[in-house]
């Protein structure tokens, strides 16, 4: 992972320079560079047991092999996603539409219809063209329909895997969640400035236009934040560092973004207890799986 | 290919309404080809290309608009973010800070805005950065004003050989589609 990282920092610097060879090779047709340096990853990968996970670490951080020992208390498997900077954004989306899925929940899906509902109204009264975001939107609504079970066009778990790793699909969904994250950020820009501003040193609106919006800006708290604020679904994010306590004991920490009521800019993350997250992922620095539950 | 087409032509639809609403941008698409596209633009005002008019010309990937078009400008400009040979332009939301949010009209937008307000620190004409890196910013106005004279104004009455030359790198270039100036370096005509 640390790997990928120097990497697409580095791919990001030579953008900036913007040589004419650039040019030559804008033309092929390519994903550009970040996007292309991990296509060997599908965007979704298969369920893995936690032993997988281990396996990667089996000459590393004897810390890191004591936490992934802990999380096998909570926790199955593992699904991988692609390292291209869409990472959260793809793992909430699979975790989402799998959970929909197998529950086949439909008092979900009408409470989150509406909160997308809500999400359309904010970029329009933001001043967004509709035509901008309609189609991001339309395809969202597409897939939620497609895996509720007994319509015409009802969908099997293989067949949302599949659509999840064809990018017409798969990247439509992560920018109809971008759209939605910036409207929501916009939206409450006196409370997110001071997090914006910590971050990235730069204005709501001018981080919404370089770090949420752009296919393949990387995710922060910021953004986990605006999105489960604005659909209004709490996300359960489990951190695998190298991090230990003085005390001598290694915990795993989780942090639950658990959306306010009526978006009250008082009390994010806070709060309530109750409400269990169905939707765990995986943090390693840098990057985004989905985890399952036992 | 089908989502790039359905929302090009929407972009076309709302260009035919926005016409009016905005005098310094004429947007077209070619006739038979909704993923080729050119426009007119007018040299802001209180700069060095005022009274010039910029031709651009679009190039739209497939994966429109999730990529973000190709844009070059036709007309020569002597300007430190754009290559003084091709017309390429230097501007982040062609590239990585692309995102559908933007269409081709605000993207005409974004390079009017570019036009007022150089960026000399990533510079493709380095020349043209150069001289505002150094200060010159009187050298760097008489510059991109004398360019915007000679191939960006209407009437070119003044530069009658400046003229011939375009029309006939035109014609010796045929197929070459649109560099007015291509192979051409007008600094030694000068």
């Amino acid at each position: 992972m640390q790997n990928q990282e120097g990497q697409l920092a580095a791919d990001g610097e030579t953008e900036v320079t913007c040589g004419i060879e650039d040019w030559a090779n804008f033309g092929g047709g390519g994903d550009g560079d970040i996007m292309q340096q991990q296509s060997s990853v599908p965007f979704v990968g298969d369920k893995e047991p936690l032993s997988a996970l281990a396996a990667e670490y089996q000459s590393g951080s004897p810390i890191l092999l004591q936490k992934i020992e802990m999380l096998g208390d909570k926790y199955v498997a593992i699904r991988r996603t692609r390292g291209d900077g869409n990472c959260f954004f793809r793992s909430f989306m699979f975790s989402y539409l799998e959970h929909i899925l197998e529950k086949q929940d439909r008092v979900e899906v009408d409470r989150i219809k509406a909160n997308v509902e809500e999400c359309r109204k904010t970029l329009q009264s933001l001043g967004y063209v509709d035509f901008t975001f309609e189609d991001f939107f339309a395809l969202f609504l597409e897939q939620l329909d497609d895996v509720l079970q007994g319509n015409e066009t009802s969908i099997s778990h293989e067949e949302l895997l599949n659509r999840s790793r064809e990018q017409s699909v798969s990247d439509y969904v992560v920018m109809f969640f971008r759209f939605v994250t910036s409207g929501e950020i916009r939206k409450r820009s006196e409370f997110f400035e001071p997090f914006v501003f910590g971050l990235t040193n730069t204005t709501v609106e001018q981080f919404c236009k370089s770090a949420v919006e752009p296919m393949g800006e990387e995710s922060d708290h910021v953004h986990i934040t605006a999105l489960s604020d604005a659909l209004g679904v709490p996300i359960r994010v489990v951190y695998l560092d190298r991090s230990s306590c003085d005390a001598g004991g290694v915990s795993v920490n989780h942090h639950d973004f658990v959306p306010v009521p009526g978006n009250l800019p008082s009390a994010t993350g806070a709060g309530s207890e109750s409400i269990d997250p169905f939707i765990t992922l995986l943090y390693r620095p840098g990057h985004y799986d989905i985890l399952y539950p036992k | 290919m089908q989502a790039s087409r359905a929302r090009l032509f929407k972009e076309y639809k709302e260009v035919q309404r926005e016409k009016v609403a905005d005098p310094d941008i004429q947007l077209a698409c070619d006739d038979t080809n909704i993923f080729k596209w050119t426009a007119l633009i007018k040299g802001p005002s209180e700069t060095p290309f005022e009274g010039g008019v910029f031709q651009l010309v679009f190039s739209v990937p497939e994966q429109y608009p999730l990529q973000p078009p190709q844009v070059r400008f036709l007309t020569k400009i002597f300007h430190p973010n754009v290559h003084f040979k091709t017309g390429e332009i230097c501007l982040d939301i062609l590239k990585n800070a692309w995102s559908p949010a933007w269409t081709l009209q605000s993207v005409c937008r974004a390079i009017i805005a570019l036009m007022a307000h150089p960026e000399p620190d990533s510079p493709l004409n380095c020349d043209s950065g150069n001289l505002l890196r150094s200060g010159d910013n009187r050298g760097y106005q008489s510059m991109a004003r004398m360019y915007t004279r000679l191939a960006a104004s209407p009437k070119k009455g003044n530069f009658g050989n400046e003229q011939a030359v375009i029309l006939l790198m035109n014609l010796a270039n045929p197929g070459d589609d649109g560099y007015r100036c291509s192979g051409l370096d007008l600094e030694v005509g000068i």
